[in-house]
Order: C-alpha cells, then structure tokens, then sequence
C-alpha cells in the first residue's frame, strides 16, 4: 500500500515537473509568432500599416517606434526594429469598459514587431492574441478571437502591388489618433 | 620555488608590457580637433575681389599657394585617371566602366559635378591649366559651395531650378564669402563628392553617405562627432594634395607594428597603421586568440558587422534593362520606395535599396582587377566589372567584408562588350532627354572610340566595394558564433577550416575519444576509491 502510494505521488511529481519543463520551453513558442517578410524592413512595414488602414472594424495606425534608436543614441549597435502600433476602439471599447479585464490595457495598443536578424532576414513579430484571449474570459476571448483574423489580414502582402509609402507619424502624434481618427479609444 | 615564481612573474610582465606597447593609444592630441588656420583669409587683400567664376577664385589663390595647383593636377582627384604600376591598365574614372551610372565617357559635363576642376566637358578639357583646379570643393568651410551635374563643375552661377522642371531653386554661391573662410577639408567636403557617389546619398559605396557628416559613435567610433571625431584626413593623410588610401592601391594586410600619426611608412589609411596587427589587449588568452585571426581576417570583417547602418541605406541594385519604359500616359515616370528611395526612373530603370546590411566576403589581397573600356565580357554569366584577387594560402590575402553591387547593363551582344551610353545632356542622343537607346549608344561608343555592331543587350553584372568605414565599437564587433556556428557568416569562403562549422572525422574521433578516456578515468578512479575504504586517517598535527 505504501509503495503504491509513493508510486503514485513520485508519479505525479514527475508530470508536473515534465509538464512544467515543457510550458516553460513552449510557453514563449506560443504566445508569441513570428515569420520571415520578403521585403524590406520599410517595405514590411508600409505594407502593414497599408493593411491597417484598409482593414475596417475601427482600425487605424496609432504610431510607429525605433525601439533600436536609444541603443544607439548611447553609442551601441542593434539591427533595426520597428514597431508598429494598431488600435481599434470596437475591439478596445468593451474591454476598456469592464473592471475586471481593465489591466490589459497593458496590451494596448496592438503592436507588429517588424526587425531584422544577424541571418539578414527581415521578420515579423506578432503576439498570439487568440491564445492569451483564452485565459481572461469569454469577453476578452471573443474579442481577441476577432482581432486575430483582422490581424491575419494585417500580414497579407501581394507582392505584385506596388509598395505603399511608409507612414511617419509626425512628432508628438504618438500619443494621438492614428491616420483613420478613430483610435481614441486605445 | 620562490625563485621559480619570480622569473615566471617577470618574464610575465616584460612580455605583457612589450605586448601593451604594440598598441598605440590615442593621446589627449589625437582627440582634438585639427587645430585652426594661422591665418584669416577674409583679411588678404587677394580675396576681398568680386569673383564671378571658380577659376577667378583659383588665380587669387594661387598668388600666395603658388605650387597647389602643380600639386592637385598630379592627383587622382584631377586626372581621374590610375594606371596600374603592374600590368600598365589605365583606371581610374576616366577608364574604368560601372555599373551605377556606366561611365564618364561622353557624360562629362554631368559627372564633372565631382571634379577637383572646372570645365571638364568632354575630351578637350586642358588638365595643365592651373586656373581650372577647383580649390574650393575641398577647402570650402561655409557649406554653401554647391556644383550641379551639366554645369562641367563649375559652381552655381546664376540662380536656377535643379532638378529640372522640380520648382526647386538653388541660389549662386558667394564666391567671395567661401573663398574667405577656406579650411582644412572636413568630412563634409569628402563628402560632398564621396557621400553621393553615383548620384544619390549612399548609392554607390555601402560605408559612406550623409549620415557620416555628424555621425554617433555606434555609426563610426572614429568619426563619432562627440568623440574622437576624426575627420577623413585623420586616416587618410594627405602630403602635396596626394591623399593616401584608395581601393586602387588598398593595402588590405598590413602587419607590424602600430605607428604613431605622422610617421606611417606605408599606407596610413589602414587599421593596423594605428592598432597594430595584434591590437587586442583583453585577458591574455582571448586577446592571443583573437590576434591569432589578423592572420586570415581583415579588422573589419569582425568590426563592421553590418554596412548601410542609417536610415540612408545603399543601393543593392541597378538595372537598365528596364530605362525608357514610360508611364500609362507616354510621360517618363519616377516611383519612389517604401522609404522614399528612388525605385524607378524612366531615364535610369530599376533600383533596389536597404539598410543595415550583412556583407558579402571574399578573400583579397588588396587587387581588384578591371574590366575597362572595350574589354570582352563573356555574357553568359554574371559579368564581374571588378574582380578581388587574392586566394587562402596567399601570404598577402585576408578574409574582407564586400558591398557586392547587382545591375544590368547595356552591352553588345555580337562583339561582346559593356557599352558606353550617353545619358546626361541636353542634345538630342542623350538617353535621359530622348529616351533612344540606340542613339545615345551610338554617341557613346563613337566618343570613346570604339566599334558598335548596332545591336545591344543587358547582361549581369557585380561590382565590388570592399567595407572599410563605419567602424562599429568593439563590443558591436561579430561574436564567435556569427563565424563559428553553423549559420556562419564565412561558410561559402574556401581554404579555411572553421571549428564549430566544418567537421573532421579524425579530429571529432580524437576529441570524443579522449573525453571518453578522461570519463573512464574518473570512473576508475572514483571505483577505486569507493571500494579502498581503509584510508589512514591523517594524524592530528
């Protein structure tokens, strides 16, 4: 009786330390995906942010970030990365209106990571809205739900359009409305 | 054993310190910046003239400086013109074709705009004529000296809209004003011509363009404007206008030891002139370890690791094939990129552009062999404009990081070479006004000198530029990995074996083979003492 309860705890201890091993050497695989872009890191991002502007559902540009820029400024060397921030008060809204839920602001606004590697490679960094949705909440999971398949679109690139502009905010925009004025909720 | 540890501490020291003094440190000299002209120009009475044009400025000059002119016109700077002291090749721009903007040839009164001189029209210009050096392109301090392509390097004149047809208007430069306040060159003045080769910030090296006038220290930690901020003659010293360093004698493996400013005997424009060949000074094993790899690695294969680090970018990509394709309307068009880089020119055809570049390697010992005006091509492959000489076991040869530039380019495909294109100009077989390949071939082929069967073609072409600016700080310098690894940046260069990439059955058999031993070993040892438990207690002292 005893080795099978002992049998059954070191059992047990066993798969949480498995299963802890393997979230902790997946959780990062999972929460956040990225890809390989064929253009250029500019050409990435107009093209997202192109995307954004024509998507619908309340989106619009919110800024865009050189996340590299301090680095250099204090003299060191980082490839480039662009951020590029998206809002939508139809997604934004309900969540922003709910107490138990407001702490993800945090997560606000959307951002599309944009950079390159030492491979020379440009890539695009997205959170997994879907799967984070899933842990606050029918509310919050319906909405992510949402703004994954919007996001998706985001990342579409037909490469036989010409390339868009890339969108500059100008200084002290960042904090304002994006090109399509509706991102005041965010 | 005392006596033992002293003359190892000694013969320590004495090689630590002979090691330390192979490096040369910059001293507080070095940090200033160049000191200030002795003399106030706007005060000679030689200057204080209304000049009309830039040879009316050089006379004044040339009263007091009255051998600079002789001086300037035995430099690349005027002749554009090297010959190869080897092999005899005429280079220089005046001979060489590439494949940015093609060639000079016929095109002089654009591509002048970067001539030490004045009036560099086409093949009648007098280079002994002194008055026609232009002084000002280098010594202007105002920034205000300007000269604009299908002016033949004069200066602006007269007030006028350049671009053509933009709205845009320069106005004519002060002579006087400029001529009073000449100066030692500063990355500025280099860079008026250099920065914008090819027509276009950053178009043609890779490692020069604008944002090297006011750079931070992450861009280049010699130029870094709040630091050590070197200007371009700081490496590359200039004696009777003769500025050393150049890709046409390119010192690409100096050895030896570091030498202090003014007493180089070779070419200063090298990293080693000021560091040394073993000019790492960490822990003593990983500073021996790096030194060990000056013997195969150029300084800035490891110290530049990317090229295009600004928004400027450079370009990877010409291609003419596509020049005089017009808009839905007829109209000659111009698309721009994502970044606001040229894409597209109806006169020029496509472009590609980009920033923060991983360079392309090759071994080289300091020749790029030409191909010049009227050399055959063999179309069939990609026809290499210049080529880096140099081979792994080749005592001169070092592993160099390259800006590998693409294009295509017009060439005859019946006697089998590049062809020269008049494109700049206002007649009517100039390519950028007409839009007719054929005659602005003609033109150009019938200026150089050379036959052209009528019929033309694009084939492909790869220029080299190796990488030499933009020294990143040494802790930005390639990891090991970056070489070391199994993406490793030298893993196409032939002749050198790479720990952690190539694989040797005989060494990885050896090395697992003693770590299997050295296991076996402890485990012996580890039985033995596990099963020896009659140790003799040590006796209480």
């Amino acid at each position: 009786m005893f080795k099978l309860i002992g049998g059954i705890v070191i059992g047990v201890a066993l798969g949480l330390a498995g299963a802890w091993f393997a979230a902790m050497n997946m959780a990062g695989g999972l929460m956040f995906q990225e890809r390989v872009s064929p253009f250029t890191m500019e050409e990435t991002v107009a093209r997202i942010q192109q995307n954004i502007q024509a998507a619908g559902n309340g989106w619009a540009l919110f800024g865009l970030r050189y996340p590299a820029r301090p680095v250099e400024a204090e003299g060191g060397n980082v490839l480039p990365v662009m951020l590029i921030e998206a809002c939508s008060v139809k997604y934004s809204g309900p969540i922003l209106k709910e107490d138990s839920v407001r702490f993800l602001s945090l997560l606000m606004p959307c951002k599309i990571a944009v950079y390159k590697k030492s491979d020379g490679k440009v890539y695009i960094g997205i959170m997994n809205a879907g799967l984070i949705g899933r842990f606050f909440g029918s509310l919050v999971g319906n909405t992510m739900a949402d703004v994954v398949k919007d996001q998706e679109s985001f990342l579409v690139m037909d490469p036989t359009k010409p390339a868009p502009p890339m969108i500059i905010p100008k200084v002290g925009d960042g904090g304002g409305g994006g090109a399509g004025g509706s991102a005041g909720g965010c | 054993m005392k006596l033992l540890s002293f003359i190892l501490a000694l013969g320590a020291s004495l090689s630590l310190s002979a090691w330390a003094s192979e490096s040369f440190t910059p001293t507080l000299t070095d940090k200033l910046p160049p000191p200030k002209s002795t003399a106030d120009h706007s005060k000679f009475k030689e200057l204080q003239a209304v000049f009309k044009t830039g040879p009316e400025v050089t006379k004044a000059c040339l009263a007091c400086h009255n051998d600079a002119a002789k001086q300037v016109q035995h430099t690349k700077h005027w002749t554009w013109e090297v010959v190869d002291a080897k092999t005899g090749q005429k280079l220089g721009k005046k001979n060489i074709i590439n494949n940015f903007c093609t060639s000079t040839v016929s095109n002089e009164k654009d591509c002048m705009a970067c001539h030490a001189g004045y009036g560099w029209a086409d093949k009648s210009f007098d280079f002994t004529k002194e008055e026609s050096v232009d002084c000002l392109i280098c010594h202007d301090s105002t920034g205000t000296y300007r000269k604009l392509p299908g002016d033949a390097g004069h200066p602006i004149y007269e007030r006028k809209e350049f671009p053509a047809g933009s709205g845009k208007f320069v106005d004519p430069v002060d002579l006087q004003k400029v001529a009073q306040k000449v100066a030692m060159p500063s990355r500025a003045n280099c860079g008026s011509c250099h920065f914008f080769g090819a027509g276009g910030d950053g178009t043609k090296h890779g490692d020069l363009d604008s944002a090297l006038r006011n750079p931070s220290k992450h861009l280049d930690v010699h130029m870094d404007a709040k630091g050590l901020n070197f200007s371009c003659v700081n490496c590359h010293k200039t004696s009777q206008h003769q500025v050393a360093g150049s890709r046409y004698e390119f010192d690409a493996s100096r050895t030896g030891k570091p030498q202090p400013q003014g007493k180089f005997d070779g070419n200063p424009a090298s990293c080693q002139a000021c560091h040394g060949d073993k000019p790492h000074k960490e822990s003593l094993l990983h500073a021996e370890r790096l030194n060990t790899h000056t013997d195969t690695l150029a300084c800035q294969t490891c110290h530049i690791p990317e090229y295009a680090r600004s928004n400027v970018g450079t370009e990877k990509v010409w291609d003419w094939s596509t020049a005089t394709k017009m808009g839905p309307d007829g109209k000659p068009i111009f698309v721009k990129d994502s970044a606001g880089r040229r894409a597209f020119d109806s006169k020029k055809g496509n472009f590609a552009w980009d920033s923060y570049l991983m360079p392309e390697y090759r071994w080289f010992n300091g020749k790029l062999s030409y191909k010049v005006i009227g050399d055959k091509i063999d179309p069939s492959k990609a026809v290499e404009i210049n080529h880096p000489e140099g081979s792994p076991n080749e005592p001169g040869a070092r592993i160099w990081p390259f800006k590998v530039h693409r294009g295509k380019q017009a060439y005859d495909p019946e006697l089998k070479n590049l062809l020269i294109v008049h494109t700049a100009g206002e007649d009517h077989t100039a390519l950028w006004h007409n839009f007719d390949w054929p005659k602005a071939i003609e033109t150009g082929m019938q200026t150089v000198g050379l036959p052209w069967s009528g019929k033309h073609d694009f084939v492909a072409t790869e220029m080299s530029w190796p990488i030499t600016h933009t020294v990143a700080p040494k802790g930005d310098a390639l990891s090991c990995t970056q070489c070391h690894g199994a993406n490793s940046r030298l893993k196409d260069i032939p002749g050198i074996y790479l720990p952690g990439l190539h694989k040797n059955e005989w060494l990885d058999l050896a090395g697992w083979g003693a770590a299997l031993l050295a296991l076996i070993g402890v485990l012996i040892h580890g039985i033995i003492r596990a099963c020896v438990p009659c140790r003799k207690p040590r006796s209480k002292q």
